[in-house]
C-alpha cells in the first residue's frame, strides 16, 4: 500500500492541535501517544511514511515509534477500513454470544482479523473487555459502544455504515 | 428540593440524578466544588490526614490505604512532582470509572485538585484507555470549564498555587492500568511495568515524584473533605471502611454500576440491587473481583460480605469490585478459557515465567481444541500456575494464576471433563 512516495502531514487545524498537545506536557516524547492518536485520526492507519514524519516533527528515532504502534492494539500499522469495529470477545461478552458474533462478523464481511473487507467498509478486530461489560454482548464502531447485539442486529448496524 | 447531592447515601455517586450534572454550573449549583474552595483554607497536611483518618483504600484493585500511600510522598511543595488518575479500566469486568466519569467528570476534577493542593503537585493526567474515547471527550470538556472558572491553571483562585490538568488517552493495552506500565506508556514508551523499588512516589513519571490514584479513589476524596473522615467510617467495617462502586455483570437481571456500602452482602447485591438471577436460573459461582479474583461457589457467593477482608477469608479478593455472576447452565472450563486467553494476550513479555507460563496455561486450552489434551492438564494448569507466582516484575502473572488455582480448587472434575471433551470433529 504505502510507498515513500506517500506524503503525509498534519492540516493545518491538526498542526495546530499538535502544538496546543506539546503544552501539555513538560517533554516532546510525552505527546507521543497522543500524536498518534491524531495522526490516526487524520490518515486512518500508520504506514512508514507517517511514522517518518512524526520522526522527524517530533524528533524521535522511526524505531522508537515503530516499536510503540506495535505495542498497543489501537494503533494500526496495517490498512484499515474506513471504519474500525471493535467486538469483545472476554468473559461477560463470551457469556452472551461475544465470540460467535465475531465469527459471525467475519464470515458475513468475508474477511479475517482487521483485514478491510472487500468494500473498504469494515475492518473488525476481536478484543479484550472493553470496559462495558452491562450492556454484554457488546462492541464499538469507530468511537462508539454498541451493546446488546446479536449477530443479526450487528450486522444491520454495520451495514448502515458509509 | 431537587438537583441537589445526595450526600446522604451515596458519597461517589452523590451527584448522579441530576440531569446534565457533566456541565460544571449544574454542578456548582448542586454544591460541586465548594468542598476543594474550602480546602484551599486548610493546610495541605491537614488533608492528607483527613484522608488517612477516613481509612480510604485504593479502588484501582490492591487496597492499600491512600491516606498512607500519600505520607510517602515528599512534603517538598517546590520540587517538581505529578499526579496521575488511573482510568485505564481494563481489569475484566470493570467498568464503574466509566460510569462515574461519563456521568459526573467534575467529582473526579474536584477530587483531584485538593489532592493535588494536599500533595503540592503542579501536573496531573487522567490516563484514560483509548476505547473510552467519548468519557476522554467529556472529561476534556470538563476540564476546559474548570480552566475557564478559575479552578486549574496558574494561581488558582488567587492561592498561589498552580495546577495544570490534561487528559492522557492509551491505546488498548490492559498491562497499562499497571502503574508503572501507565508511567511508561505516558512516557510516550512501549507500557512496560518496571521493578519496584523505587515506587513511583519517590520515582516515577519522568523520574520524579509521582503519586497514582484511581478514578474512584480520588472521587471520594471530596466526599471525605465535606463531611470528615469520622463520617466516612459510618459505612464499611474498621478495615473497609466507607462505600464501593462495583460493576456487576454475568447472569444477574439488572446488571450495572452501584455504590453501597463496603460489607454490603453480595446475596443483596443479587437480590435487591441487580434483582436477582436471570431467568430464574440457580448461582453456580462469582468472579467477585474482576477476572484476576479466584471463584467463589455458590455457597461461599451467598455468605461473602463484600469487604477487603471477608472477600479475603474466602480465599478470594475484593479487587476492583468488578463482579461476574456464572449460574447453573456456566461452564466452568470454558470461563477459565476465556480467562487464559486474555492473560496470554496481554503479557507483555518481559518476565520469562508470565510470558512463557500464560502460553502454557492458554496452550492447554488450544490442545482440547484439538482433542489432544488429557485429565492430567488439569494437573498441569495447577502446576504452571504455582510456579508463576510472585516470580515476575509486576502482579499479572500472579492474576493468571490465582483464578487458574481457585477454579481448579472449586470445580475440578468439571474442568478434567471440558478439557477432555472436544467440540471438534
Ligand atoms: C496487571 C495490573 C493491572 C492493573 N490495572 C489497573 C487499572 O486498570 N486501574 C487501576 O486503577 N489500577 C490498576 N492496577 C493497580 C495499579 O497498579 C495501582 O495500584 C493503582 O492505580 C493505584 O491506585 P489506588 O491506590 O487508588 O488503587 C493494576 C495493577 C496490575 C498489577
Ligand atoms: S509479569 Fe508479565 S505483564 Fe508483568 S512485567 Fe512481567 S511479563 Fe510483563
Ligand atoms: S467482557 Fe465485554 S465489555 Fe467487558
Amino acid at each position: 500500500m504505502s510507498s515513500t512516495t506517500e506524503k503525509f502531514e498534519f492540516t493545518a487545524a491538526n498542526m495546530e492541535k499538535y502544538k496546543e498537545l506539546l503544552t501539555r506536557y513538560d517533554d516532546v516524547e510525552s505527546a507521543l501517544l497522543p500524536v498518534l492518536h491524531l495522526a490516526q485520526e487524520q490518515n486512518g492507519w500508520l504506514p512508514p511514511h507517517v511514522v517518518n514524519y512524526i520522526s522527524n516533527l517530533m524528533n524521535i528515532p522511526t524505531i522508537k515509534i515503530k516499536e510503540v504502534i506495535s505495542f498497543y492494539d489501537m494503533f494500526y500499522d496495517v490498512p484499515v477500513a474506513r471504519n474500525v469495529v471493535q467486538v469483545c470477545t472476554n468473559i461477560s461478552c463470551s457469556m452472551f454470544g461475544g465470540r460467535e458474533i465475531y465469527q459471525g462478523l467475519l464470515k458475513h464481511f468475508d474477511t479475517d482479523y482487521l483485514t478491510p473487507s472487500r468494500d473498504g467498509r469494515v475492518s473488525l478486530q476481536k478484543m479484550e473487555c472493553l470496559g462495558a461489560c452491562e450492556i454484554a454482548p457488546c462492541m464499538r464502531v469507530n468511537n462508539d459502544f454498541v451493546g446488546n447485539i446479536t449477530l443479526a442486529s450487528a450486522i444491520a448496524k454495520l451495514e448502515e455504515l458509509p | 428540593m431537587k438537583d441537589v447531592a445526595n450526600f446522604k447515601d451515596y458519597a461517589l455517586l452523590s451527584y448522579h440524578h441530576i440531569q446534565g450534572v457533566h456541565n460544571i454550573d449544574i454542578f456548582e449549583r448542586a454544591g460541586g466544588y465548594e468542598t476543594m474552595k474550602a480546602c484551599f483554607d486548610k493546610d495541605p497536611e491537614a488533608i492528607k490526614e483527613e484522608v488517612k483518618l477516613s481509612g480510604l483504600r485504593g479502588r484501582g484493585g490492591a487496597g492499600f490505604a491512600t491516606g498512607v500511600k500519600w505520607g510517602f510522598f515528599t512534603k517538598d511543595r517546590n520540587a517538581k512532582k505529578y499526579l496521575l488518575c488511573n482510568a485505564d479500566e481494563s481489569e475484566p469486568g470493570t467498568f464503574k470509572d466509566r460510569y462515574l466519569v461519563e456521568k459526573n467528570p467534575h467529582i473526579l476534577i474536584e477530587g483531584m485538585i485538593i489532592s493535588a493542593w494536599a500533595l503540592g503537585t503542579q501536573r496531573g493526567y487522567i490516563y484514560i484507555r483509548g476505547e473510552f474515547y467519548q468519557q476522554a471527550v467529556m472529561l476534556e470538556n470538563a476540564i476546559k470549564e474548570a480552566y475557564a472558572k478559575g479552578y486549574l491553571g496558574k494561581n488558582i483562585l488567587g492561592k498561589g498555587f498552580d495546577f495544570e490538568l490534561a487528559v492522557h488517552r492509551g491505546a488498548g493495552a490492559y498491562i497499562c492500568g499497571e502503574e508503572t506500565a501507565l508511567i511508561s506508556s505516558l512516557e510516550g514508551k512501549k507500557g512496560q511495568p518496571k521493578l519496584k523499588p523505587p515506587f513511583p512516589a519517590i520515582k516515577g513519571y519522568r523520574g520524579l515524584p509521582t503519586m497514582v490514584n484511581n478514578v474512584e479513589s480520588l472521587a471520594a476524596v471530596p466526599w471525605i473533605m465535606k463531611f470528615g473522615a469520622a463520617a466516612y467510617k459510618q459505612w464499611g467495617t474498621e478495615k473497609s471502611p466507607g462505600t464501593k462502586l462495583f460493576s456487576i455483570s454475568g447472569d444477574v437481571n439488572k446488571p450495572g454500576v452501584i455504590e453501597v456500602p463496603l460489607s454490603t452482602t453480595l446475596k443483596d447485591i443479587i437480590e435487591i440491587h441487580c434483582g436477582g438471577m436471570r431467568n430464574g436460573n440457580k448461582l453456580k459461582g462469582v468472579i467477585p473481583g474482576g477476572s484476576s479474583s479466584p471463584i467463589l461457589n455458590a455457597e461461599e457467593a451467598y455468605a461473602v460480605k463484600m469487604d477487603y477482608e471477608d472477600v479475603a477469608s474466602k480465599g478470594s479478593m475484593l479487587g476492583s469490585g468488578a463482579i461476574i455472576v456464572l449460574d447453573e447452565t456456566r461452564n466452568m472450563g470454558e470461563v477459565l478459557k476465556w480467562t487464559l486467553e486474555f492473560y496470554h494476550h496481554e503479557s507483555c513479555g518481559q518476565c520469562t515465567p508470565c510470558r512463557e507460563g500464560t502460553g502454557w496455561l492458554d496452550g492447554v486450552f488450544k490442545r482440547r481444541d484439538t482433542g489432544k489434551a488429557s485429565k492430567s492438564d488439569v494437573a498441569l494448569l495447577d502446576k504452571i500456575a504455582a510456579s508463576m507466582r510472585g516470580q515476575t516484575i509486576c502482579a499479572l502473572a500472579d492474576a493468571a494464576a490465582m483464578p487458574t488455582q481457585g477454579i481448579i480448587k472449586s470445580f475440578r472434575d468439571e474442568l478434567e471433563q471440558y478439557v477432555t471433551t472436544t467440540t471438534k470433529k
